[in-house]
């Protein structure tokens, strides 16, 4: 490959810095005391730690897949701190007293922590390693009915809310990441839509892990009642270690009758250095479950991040008519490896979904494609399409499509295609002979491969997915 | 056309040069002034498209020597993109498939980038709309090729005209046509000739590199040059390709290895 | 040396072994085979390769090879016959049967086990060298078992045209058969062969085949699988296949007998413009299970490949079809596309269908596509709109849907047949009675 083009794919990681505060970490390690100590600090119902020990339990029974095309040294879980909160100088009263070096550190990010920043119009829950810090314009939200608050805070206001419904999408015991989370999770957004209440802005929750050695395991919940809908955004970053990090997270999504759910990811935690060293491992459960009939799941990542990603975000259509979508760019160099795809499990009449994934290698990376479109035989009619395209830059890399289709009623109907394209001097020439630069061509071949997904995102993730894809927007978007 | 004190814009002096080590051009000259139509004809493999490429800078063909001037500058020294943007244009013999790019976007940044290279202004994505679809009759183009990918699912003769719609735009001072008549039916070769041939003016030139004598029916060059071996071995006027349509290449061939021993 | 403790079932399967060769490289092949039938076990769901079909039935039942051939009247197999073959090979129950077999083609085609001793270095450099056992339990009994099938030679430069006929007939219940194949097309040479299963029973009874074939520069070879096992058949087949420089493969298999049966077809494109074709056609329908499993290795530039896998699935029937394309690094300017379109024809009809790309080279130009639905409701329309009932549009162009595939054996008298075997299958079938519209 053309240096001109290595040069291009390969932008500096800007997320890459420390915070300098005070934190209250637990001492490293897994056990049922672990599991007590963190429902402890969070003055938890025995309900709940029960929950956590029964998932602890049966985590202790199983193994890490293997099934996944990623390679990575076994995990040490016993290394691993499961607690780490940024000291409180005391009770928060308000946005104001939120300590000034997270503010700082957040305004370096650009989430925007203060409701009357320019980014205004957004409500933002921002996790700082274990804990959620900060969650803007729940005063507006409450007054419209929708709850937005932190998980921790939704299980001392809201337990019968959260009561019903967490775990009902992904049980305790669903995955060997998803029970460990289930055991030991210590943060993460909750968002209630009720009935008939259109959310009248985007929620959003920006993760952040700064601790070494801590890993993080957040919980998000969002519920959307007959006829609700909400757009909620996810953004992740972490500072550059020389150790791996362990993401495990589990977001449950439901959608009763005629709601309408959108979920947008930018995943952009650090990925090591070019030599492969250090970066997250990105290991999600993250599911959607069309309760209600008419319903609708829309799942868009753009995963730039991540030594290692492991995830794929699912839909079980239950209810009749509902729909599925999942709309993906994966962006994988150096050394990253990324294994992401989607389930579409199709159990209602007249399901549909819709798969559009758009895979770029470069470097030494491995990117895969894996997904799942089964269609039960109590849906009829059902309806799936998808697409995986793939684009190799350079010849180190590799791109893989693994799609398992697997259909048990006659009268669905499944189409799935993959192809390969790719950026090569040829390409580069053409742009050239029209007096089109290196940088510019690459910027508009990389958005016009992955604009399917882009369209998709709200405005601001847009300009901000393609910034991270180190690219211009010129022309394309706007 | 040939013009009296016409003005000399290219000047090619004893060029070598070669692909993954295999030499391909040895020693060609070519001077091509303003107003000029000129053919480079020859043998498959004698390195008529090798010669337009390394005119427009592909990466891949190393200049082992000779010169290159194209308006006075050593047109060696620039990069792809600068000699496009200095007038220099290529039409490709096999133009490339660009998914997901829209041809609009592709058209306008391209013309727009070529604009600011001669300080002149750069046009909205409306301005350069009704600009474009002016251009567009020039060769009988649907609207509809806009908003399909660059060249992606275009027929042969589709991707031609897009080649020509390039050149209309960019308004080059030297083109380089590669085999613009291959793959063309009789009505789009017709329809992208009369593109040309209504660019065609006194300030720039037109290099035509073809196999066959039938696009010179539609474009009268005003030079036809037969290449053998990676130069230029005869030069002559318009009648030298009915000749080499009657006789094939090989006595062009064997004449000049003729002449080659006469002059040792 | 056997010094894993083998699973009881492979065990027992292992029971009755062919006598020791004279050949001492032969007799080292079988026991490394029987020492990797030790270190493996019987495969379930839970292993990803048989993820979709759970060959548990087999394991309740065990089978022992034939002991002395059965006899059968000319008349019996002649339903069976190719006209335009040059040559015949055919086994009753994995046994040669020299009195039905001949061989007019003007080159080596005979059983192996007579083969072997004629053609030892050429069969020595070959046998054994493409189909895997180390990982593969059914290849592993099948090389254990090494003994008789079919060697074909063909020499450099020479073509043969009519078809070669290997015919392997089932006639008795409870017997395993382990038939091997060795085909070895020299530089420049042609060859179309068709490998035959069929049985005069319908009783349980297992085959494992293995099938080697050696393209050198330039060869081409078509390759003709024909699979209608009876209907209580264990039918497990692996193919491999190796293709020098600019050489061709085309493979038609067809899958229309057996309880389960699972077809293992890999093509390795080992050296520069290598070319390979496989299609297939899976039709069954009742409690049947069809599982195909290909793999298209591109390991050199410049290969191309192309393949088309249809299923036809009806009643509680069960269809599997994973095609793995790999581009290896350095295999650039590879040309590949795969498509695999299914068909349901009843509620209980399943498929499971998983094509994959796996790419390691950026100069490539690679696409594959699945489908899984009903037939086109409006072509239905159109030809009932043009007077034909509903169930016969059905089934014309369920017919035409598998019609694709048989087109492409290139032996007419086959061709025939099987469009023939088709039409009543899919008349049968009549997915009209279920009264849709």
């Amino acid at each position: 490959m053309s240096t001109t083009l290595q040069n291009l794919v390969n932008q500096p990681y800007k997320h890459g810095f420390v915070t300098e505060i005070e934190s209250d970490v637990a001492p490293k390690g897994l056990s049922e005391d672990t599991i007590r100590l963190i429902s402890g600090k969070k003055n938890e119902p025995e309900w709940l730690l029960q929950l956590r020990l029964d998932a602890y339990r049966h985590w202790l029974t199983m193994e890490e897949p293997q099934w996944p095309n990623v390679k990575y040294p076994k995990i040490d879980f016993q290394a691993i701190s499961y607690y780490s909160a940024p000291k409180p100088k005391k009770t928060l009263n308000s946005m104001d007293e939120v300590d000034p070096e997270l503010l700082r550190t957040f305004e370096k990010l650009g989430v925007p922590m203060n409701e009357r920043a320019k980014l205004a119009g957004v409500a933002v829950d921002v996790i700082f390693d274990s804990v959620s810090v900060a969650t803007t314009y729940k005063a507006k939200l409450a007054e419209v009915g929708i709850i937005f608050c932190s998980i921790s805070e939704a299980v001392r206001d809201h337990p019968e809310l959260v009561r019903k419904y967490l775990g009902s999408v992904v049980p305790v015991g669903d995955n060997y990441y998803a029970a460990l989370n289930s055991a030991v999770f210590t943060d993460g957004s909750f968002c209630f839509i009720p009935k008939g209440v259109k959310c009248p802005m985007d929620l959003s929750t920006y993760f952040r892990i700064n601790t070494e050695n801590s890993g993080q395991f957040e919980r998000t919940l969002i519920v959307a009642e007959e006829g609700a809908s909400v757009s909620y955004l996810e953004g992740c970053t972490a500072p550059k270690f020389d150790t791996n990090q362990l993401h495990a997270a589990v977001v449950e999504l439901i959608a009763l009758d005629n709601a309408d759910i959108k979920y947008s990811t930018v995943q952009n935690w650090y990925a090591g250095d070019a030599n492969g060293l250090g970066g997250i491992y990105n290991f999600v459960t993250k599911r959607g479950l069309c309760k209600g009939v008419n319903s609708r799941i829309s799942w868009t990542q753009v995963e730039t991040g991540s030594a290692i990603t492991w995830k794929y975000p699912s839909c079980v259509l239950r209810g009749d008519n509902s729909v599925g979508e999942f709309y993906s760019v994966a962006l994988t160099n150096h050394h990253q490896q990324a294994d992401t795809g989607t389930k579409m499990i199709h159990l209602g009449k007249n399901t549909r979904s819709t798969i559009v994934s758009k895979g770029i290698s470069a470097g030494h990376s491995n990117n895969s494609y894996r997904g799942l479109v089964r269609i039960a035989p109590t849906a009829a009619g059902a309806r799936n399409y998808s697409q995986c395209d793939s684009m190799l830059i350079g010849e180190q890399c590799g791109a893989n499509t693994f799609p398992y289709i697997q259909v048990n009623n006659p009268s669905a109907k499944v189409e799935h295609e993959a192809s390969t394209s790719k950026i090569g001097e040829d390409q580069l020439f053409y742009f050239a002979q029209r007096g089109i630069g290196a940088e510019e061509a690459v910027s508009m071949i990389i958005n016009g491969f992955c604009k399917d997904v882009f369209q998709q995102l709200p405005m601001e993730f847009a300009v901000e997915a393609t910034k991270l894809l180190g690219l211009k927007l010129e022309g394309s978007v706007g | 056309m040939i013009y009296q004190d016409s003005k000399t814009l290219l000047s090619v002096r004893d060029l070598h040069a070669s692909v993954s080590g295999t030499r391909i051009l040895k020693g060609m000259n070519l001077t091509v002034k303003s107003g000029e139509v000129h053919a480079i004809m020859g043998p498959n493999g004698s390195g008529k498209s090798t010669f337009a490429k390394v005119l427009a800078g592909h990466p891949s063909y190393e200049v082992s020597g000779g010169e290159i001037e194209f308006e006075g500058r050593n047109l060696l020294e620039l990069a792809a993109e600068a000699r496009a943007r200095a007038g220099v244009f290529l039409g490709f013999q096999y133009p490339i498939e660009i998914p997901g790019v829209a041809n609009s976007q592709f058209l306008r940044l391209a013309y727009n980038t070529v604009q600011a290279g001669r300080g002149e202004d750069e046009l909205d994505p409306l301005e350069f709309d009704d600009f474009v679809r002016e251009k567009m009759k020039l060769l009988e183009m649907n609207p509809d090729f806009l908003d399909r990918s660059v060249n992606e699912g275009f027929s042969g003769g589709e991707k031609k005209r897009n080649e020509i719609l390039q050149m209309a735009l960019l308004e080059p001072r030297l083109a380089i046509l590669d085999e613009t008549d291959s793959g063309l039916d009789i009505d789009a070769l017709r329809i992208v000739a009369g593109g040309v041939n209504q660019l065609a003016n006194k300030d720039n030139a037109i290099v035509l590199v073809t196999h066959y004598q039938r696009l010179l029916n539609y474009i009268v060059p005003d030079y036809v040059h037969v290449m053998d071996a990676g130069r230029i071995v005869k030069t002559g006027g318009k009648e030298l390709a009915l000749e080499l349509e009657e006789r094939g290449y090989d006595w062009v061939g064997a004449e000049a290895k003729a002449n080659a021993r006469v002059n040792a | 040396m056997n010094t894993v403790s083998t699973s009881p079932y492979l065990a027992g399967l292992l029971q009755g072994q062919p006598p020791a060769s004279p050949l001492t490289w032969l007799n080292e092949l079988r026991a490394n085979a029987v020492d990797r039938v030790g270190a493996l076990t019987v495969p379930t769901t839970r292993d990803e390769d048989w993820r979709f079909t759970d060959i548990s039935p087999l394991t309740k039942l065990s089978f022992q090879p034939a002991q002395g051939a059965a006899q059968l009247a000319p008349a019996a197999i002649e339903q069976w016959a190719i006209p335009e073959a040059a040559a015949r090979l055919v086994f009753v129950d994995g046994i040669y049967a020299p009195g039905h077999s001949f061989n007019r083609a003007g080159l080596t085609v005979e059983n192996l086990a007579s083969g072997v001793s004629r053609h030892g270095a050429a069969v020595q450099a070959h046998l054994g060298r493409y189909a895997d056992f180390e990982r593969n339990v059914f290849t592993a009994v099948n090389t254990a078992f090494l003994h008789d099938g079919a060697l074909i030679l063909v020499p450099r430069d020479t073509a043969l045209a009519a078809p070669v006929h290997l015919l392997f007939i089932a006639t008795r219940k409870h017997a395993a058969s382990y038939p091997r194949c060795l085909i070895v097309a020299e530089s420049g040479s042609a060859v179309t062969v068709v490998e035959d299963y069929v049985a005069l029973q319908s009783e349980a009874y297992f085959t494992s085949a293995v099938t080697e074939l050696a393209l050198t520069g330039n060869a081409e070879v078509h390759h003709v699988r024909v699979q209608r096992e009876g209907a209580e058949a264990f039918h497990f087949a692996n193919c491999a296949v190796s293709l020098a420089q600019a050489s061709r493969y085309h493979s038609v298999s067809i899958a229309l007998g057996g309880r389960i049966s699972r077809h293992n077809l890999a093509a390795l494109l080992a050296a520069e413009g290598a070319e390979c074709r496989l299609d297939g056609l899976a039709l069954i329908g009742g409690q049947q299970l069809a599982d195909s499993h290909t793999l298209i290795d591109h390991a050199s530039p410049r290969g191309s490949s192309r393949q088309l896998h249809k299923c036809i699935v009806d009643g509680a029937a069960r269809a599997v079809f994973n095609g793995n394309i790999m581009v290896r690094p350095g295999a650039q300017r590879t040309d590949s596309s795969q498509s695999s379109r299914n068909l349901l024809l009843s509620a209980r009809a399943r498929v499971d269908t998983k094509p994959q790309l796996e790419i390691f080279a950026d100069d490539v130009k690679c696409a594959h596509g699945a489908t899984v639905g009903q037939l086109d409701v409006d072509e239905v329309f159109y030809l009932k709109s043009r007077g034909l009932s509903d169930t016969a549009a059905r089934n014309l162009l369920t017919y035409a849907f598998g019609a694709e595939v048989i087109e492409r054996i290139p032996v007419a008298s086959l061709r025939n047949r099987l469009e023939q075997t088709v039409m009543e299958r899919t008349h049968a079938a009549a997915p009209g009675a279920e009264g849709k519209p």
